[in-house]
């Protein structure tokens, strides 16, 4: 099967640079052609699993359990409290 | 016998007898550390000071009278996908290469409050995809039994340094086999834990159906006692478990009589090398002649577990990694053009190459067109798989597979190769695709002398039973020669 | 030019005004300093999990109550996954083809008519965070407070065929949103916010048009005002030939127009797959029905009520029923059965919606109660002071507040109908007013009018003013 690996990269927010297209377009290939052999199942299928029901939280706010400074610790870049990325064009 | 050499539950014994104190016991695997890790590399970050203050609060307390945990002082090692407070938690990606997480998983918390000696983060896979830590952006890790072979992985670290005497207990992730992939080629017991019954709060997932998060060391007793420190309902999990978790250790018990062990012949076929099938049988036999029954049985949709593992694990990464973008945390490229820019240089250049193919797997097998043929019917093949397991377990306690096809393999032999490499996980997805329990037990050495393993797959939630099988299984052998004799 | 028919359908996003986020303990609050409101979760700190709060679920299953619609009560969460900076974990927790709340219906009143639109489905998913743009700034910065708070998501079928019926629409979800509790819906705070998809047809015709989807549409004048533009729009491009595409386009309401963001073509390939860090959603049925008892009197219930009990005006009866407010205070007033509803009705639209609309404060922030409202209007029906007397009362409420009675007395309020008075009253004036007499006797029937206004400027407008016409008609005629 053929994979548009340019199309998924994009998706993906990934650049692969042109000397390791063929290779990552190659290694898709034969990893889709793997995972490709499936039996067909048959029946319904339902992705909701009702006998295993989640336990829901309460509605209760806790205040001040962090500080601004050590959630914004390990970003790249901050100014005025804020996480700073390129001008988002609206 | 130096102190690092052995397990954590003759070091307890040994601190409640006053035969060694915890700073002995953590200076004692440092020295290990300083002497090996050259050769083995099982480390990322090593916290020489703050080991060293908790094995010290460890020994006053014991000498005030405290009422400690089994575990208290003994040293452990952490795998780098579990954040942990104030230290690095790189996920041994240089994406994350400088990342401090602000709080700590819990099982972080719960290994804290049993006091126990942390001794630093262990390296594996990137983002734990791989099976032999070659994928690691920080270096590799070497086979202690033999340094020119693999690990294993993605808990290469965690693994390595139990068979090096680095670390007396760790805890791995297992999303695939990564727990018991890596004892088994290092010789160490490891356990992937029935899904839910250890929370994931602050493991950094790889597949969050799959992940779960479990322990390595020299003996069942060992894994036993770690295993009852970190599992339990946690409410921050929405998939955790609600319900009384045993205290393993204290009920272990060696018994195998009357144990009905199924051993599906699907796990023995074209693939496995004819030395592990026969150790793994002959294993199989012991078990028997101490009064345990064998049942043949089968398990026919394992020959679609490979790709069905592939399918869900990615997608999940797929969309799991998004939020590595250069915002909030982590690398973030140097040079860019606008937003989209970015993303795409940060992503590209903070990711290795094994991670950026399952990440464009998992988005492809989501996107559009592709959603039915490939997540849709994988999920499918998953209930499949699951309700096989079901029917076995009908008529078996336990089920006994081989844990991976072959033995230790060269390091670079395998890394071009992904699919090759994939197929060392064909004996453990399986476990993971049905959230069941199962471990790893060393089961002799092969011609190259490198060591095998054993799995053994219990029921959801029957950790007991498996460990007692395990136990069982131990005194057979007389325990476990899990160090390393040729560093 | 041919004669074209508008198809409109709307996704109405309502944030829920819970105590906590939708997946963490942190505080779902408005206006507070930038990335205060935040944890580890909501931020989407690498290893951290979601927690459903389950009054979310319960607020979307009311809502779903509210609009007739089926209850899902198994259902999941999907991840809906694309980048961008105020989505933390570049996907958002959402639904996908589960839904908490499906086939519904709304019906409401459009210039006197009843119309229906059908509900396709309620959702409950989070909100993201927020992009603070500034010219003297190169970049952008990203305020994470907002992600997480609770949104609900209301689906219309295509039935709206006017701006007018969909501002109607948009203003009854408003409505019984605040009727049932679950939403703040502050249009300055962005509580509420609206999708748009517009297409235009030749009337008749029975296949829809190809519509465009308009995002950023933040209040209802705004919908209105997008819907227009946008219908002519497309009705221009067919017009002239044109072919109209399928698009995602973007209202700036300032400049009044929209713009394309992206085609059909480049259309978002969401990925969606079921939320894994999440299990199933299973909410007891005898919970979905209890819910089910929580829901008030909603609007339409309500003006049905009032124009066949109480005979109002249907526009009055709208008017009322969808202010909470307002019909709160009708509601309490008439069930004092102390005066008439037609008389409360007039005083809530008129005085109160004045003095409310003057000075921004909400009723309940006055210190008009149901009881004074009742005692002011009852003293008017019975006489004991006049209408313009009442304004009085009212004025002194509002502003020093009192009690209704006493108010009447320290000011000297009360009317006199004391018949000896009024007619030595109306004795006095006739003496001084003989023209106007004659002026009445010779058929100048407007001459009585002019003797009333001076008894009643004689009693210094104390004097019932319906005695005294009687009396001074009386007189005349004898």
């Amino acid at each position: 099967m053929k994979i548009d690996i340019k199309h998924i990269a994009k998706l993906s927010r990934l650049k692969i640079e042109d000397d390791k297209l063929e290779k990552f377009e190659k290694d898709m290939e034969t990893i889709v052609n793997m995972v490709d052999n499936m039996p067909d199942v048959d029946g319904p299928l339902t992705l909701l699993d009702e006998e295993n029901p989640m336990t829901l939280r309460e509605d209760k706010a806790v205040a001040d359990k962090f500080k601004r400074e050590e959630l914004l610790a390990n970003a790249p870049e901050v100014q005025a409290g804020c996480l700073v990325v390129p001008k988002t064009v609206e | 016998m130096k102190l690092y050499e052995k397990t954590a539950s003759e070091l307890s014994e040994m601190l409640r007898n006053k035969e060694c104190s915890a700073v002995e016991i953590c200076n004692d695997v440092i020295e290990r550390i300083h002497e090996t890790e050259d050769k083995v590399g099982a480390y990322v970050t090593v916290c020489e000071e703050s080991a060293k203050e908790n094995a010290a609060a460890v020994d006053k307390a014991l000498a005030n009278g405290e009422n400690l945990h089994p575990l208290a002082g003994i040293p452990i090692g952490i795998k780098d996908n579990i954040s942990t407070k104030g230290i690095k938690t790189t996920c041994s990606s240089r994406m994350l290469e400088n990342y401090v997480p602000p709080f700590n998983a819990t099982v972080m918390e719960k290994v804290n409050n049993a006091k126990m000696t942390v001794l630093g983060k262990m390296n594996m896979d990137e983002f734990a995809m791989g099976s032999s830590t070659e994928t690691s952006y920080m270096h590799l890790t070497r086979n202690p039994h033999n340094t020119e072979c693999v690990p294993g992985g993605s808990s290469g670290g965690s693994a390595a340094a139990i068979a090096s005497g680095e670390a007396v207990l760790t805890l791995g992730s297992d999303t695939g086999g990564s727990i018991r992939q890596p004892a088994a080629l290092c010789g160490a017991v490891g356990m992937k834990p029935t899904y839910g019954s250890v929370s994931r709060y602050g493991l950094v997932a790889f597949a969050s159906s799959l992940d779960q998060i479990g322990p390595l060391g020299k003996s069942v007793k060992d894994v036993a006692m770690l295993q009852s420190v970190i599992c339990g309902h946690d409410r921050r999990d929405a998939t955790s478990k609600f319900m009384e978790y045993p205290d393993y250790a204290a009920a272990l018990e060696s018994n195998l009589k009357g144990l009905k062990i199924g051993v599906p012949k699907e796990y023995f076929g074209e693939g496995i090398d004819a030395e592990v099938k026969d150790s793994v049988m002959k294993a199989i036999k012991e078990m028997e002649s101490n009064g345990a029954e064998i049942k043949e049985i089968s398990l026919p949709s394992t020959q679609y577990a490979i790709n069905t593992y592939y399918i869900i694990a990615s997608a999940e990464a797929s969309s799991n990694l998004a939020r590595f973008d250069g915002v909030k945390y982590g690398y973030r490229a140097k040079d860019y053009d606008g937003l989209v820019d970015m993303y795409e240089k940060t992503r590209s250049e903070g990711f290795g190459d094994e991670v950026k193919r399952r990440i464009m797997l998992g988005t492809f097998v989501l996107s559009s067109g592709y959603f039915d043929a490939y997540y849709k019917k994988a999920k499918r093949v998953q209930n499949r798989i699951s309700a096989e397991f079901t029917d076995a377990f009908k008529e078996c306690d336990i089920i006994a597979t081989p844990t991976v096809p072959s033995s230790a393999f060269k390091i670079g032999e395998n890394i071009g190769d992904p699919v090759k490499m994939y197929y060392n996980d064909v004996c453990t997805v399986t476990v993971n695709i049905a959230g069941l329990p199962a471990i790893s037990l060393p089961c002799g050495k092969d011609s190259k002398n490198m060591p095998m393993g054993l799995q053994l797959i219990g029921s959801k939630f029957s950790e007991q039973q498996l460990l007692n099988a395990a136990f069982g299984y131990e005194q057979i052998c007389g325990g476990f020669d899990v160090l390393s004799k040729s560093l | 030019m041919k004669d074209y028919e508008l198809v409109v359908g709307l996704e109405v996003h309502a944030e829920l005004n819970t105590e906590s986020k939708i997946f963490c303990d942190c505080k779902n609050a408005f206006g507070l300093e930038v990335n205060t409101q935040v944890c580890p979760v909501c931020m989407g700190m690498p290893g951290t999990l979601p927690t459903l709060n389950e009054k979310v679920v319960d607020y979307a299953i009311k809502m779903g109550h509210a609009l007739n619609c089926t209850i899902n009560n198994i259902c999941k969460q999907d991840r809906k996954n694309y980048f961008y900076p105020d989505l933390p974990k570049a996907y958002q927790i959402s639904q996908a083809d589960v839904p908490l709340c499906e086939n519904g219906k709304l019906e409401f009143m459009v210039d006197g008519e009843m119309k229906t639109v059908g509900i396709t489905r309620i959702h409950i998913e989070e909100d993201a965070g927020k992009l603070l743009h500034d010219e003297s700034f190169a970049g952008s910065l990203v305020d994470l407070n907002r992600c997480g708070v609770p949104l609900i998501e209301i689906v219309s079928e295509p039935d709206i065929r006017s701006s007018a019926e969909a501002k109607a629409y948009l203003e009854t979800i408003k409505s019984i949103l605040q009727y049932i509790g679950i939403s703040d819906c502050k249009m300055q705070e962005g509580s509420i916010r609206c999708d748009v998809n517009v297409s235009v047809r030749e009337k008749g015709a029975k296949e829809f048009g190809t519509r465009s989807e308009m995002k950023n549409v933040n209040s209802f004048s705004a919908a209105v005002r997008g819907i227009e533009y946008e219908a002519k729009r497309q009705i221009e491009i067919l017009e002239n030939g044109g072919t109209v595409i399928q698009e995602t386009r973007r209202w700036d309401d300032p400049k009044g127009m929209s713009f394309p963001m992206r085609s059909k073509e480049d259309a978002q390939d969401y990925r969606y797959f079921p939320e894994p860090d999440l299990l199933t959603i299973v909410v007891d049925k005898k919970k979905v029905e209890e819910l089910k008892k929580q829901i008030p009197e909603l609007p339409n219930a309500k003006i049905k009520r009032y124009v066949n009990d109480y005979s109002l005006a249907q526009i009055d009866a709208t008017l009322i029923a969808e202010d909470m407010e307002k019909s709160a205070l009708f509601d309490s007033c008439c069930a004092m059965n102390k005066c008439k509803p037609k008389s409360i009705s007039n005083w809530i639209l008129s005085d109160i919606a004045k003095y409310t609309n003057e000075t921004g404060k909400l009723i309940s922030e006055t210190n008009l109660t149901a009881e004074k409202l009742t005692a002011l209007i009852e003293k008017i029906e019975k006489g004991v002071i006049s209408n313009s007397a009442g304004k009085t009362v009212f004025e002194e409420i509002m502003k020093n507040d009192g009690d209704v009675d006493k108010i009447i007395e320290e000011k000297g309020l009360a009317q006199n109908s004391d018949s000896d008075f009024i007619e030595n009253l109306v004795k006095e004036v006739f003496a001084n007013n003989e023209k106007s007499i004659n002026d009445y006797k010779n058929g100048k029937t407007n001459a009585l009018g002019y003797l009333v206004g001076q008894c009643m400027k004689a009693s210094k407008g104390k004097a019932n003013p319906g005695i005294v016409k009687e009396t001074v008609t009386r007189m005349l005629e004898s």
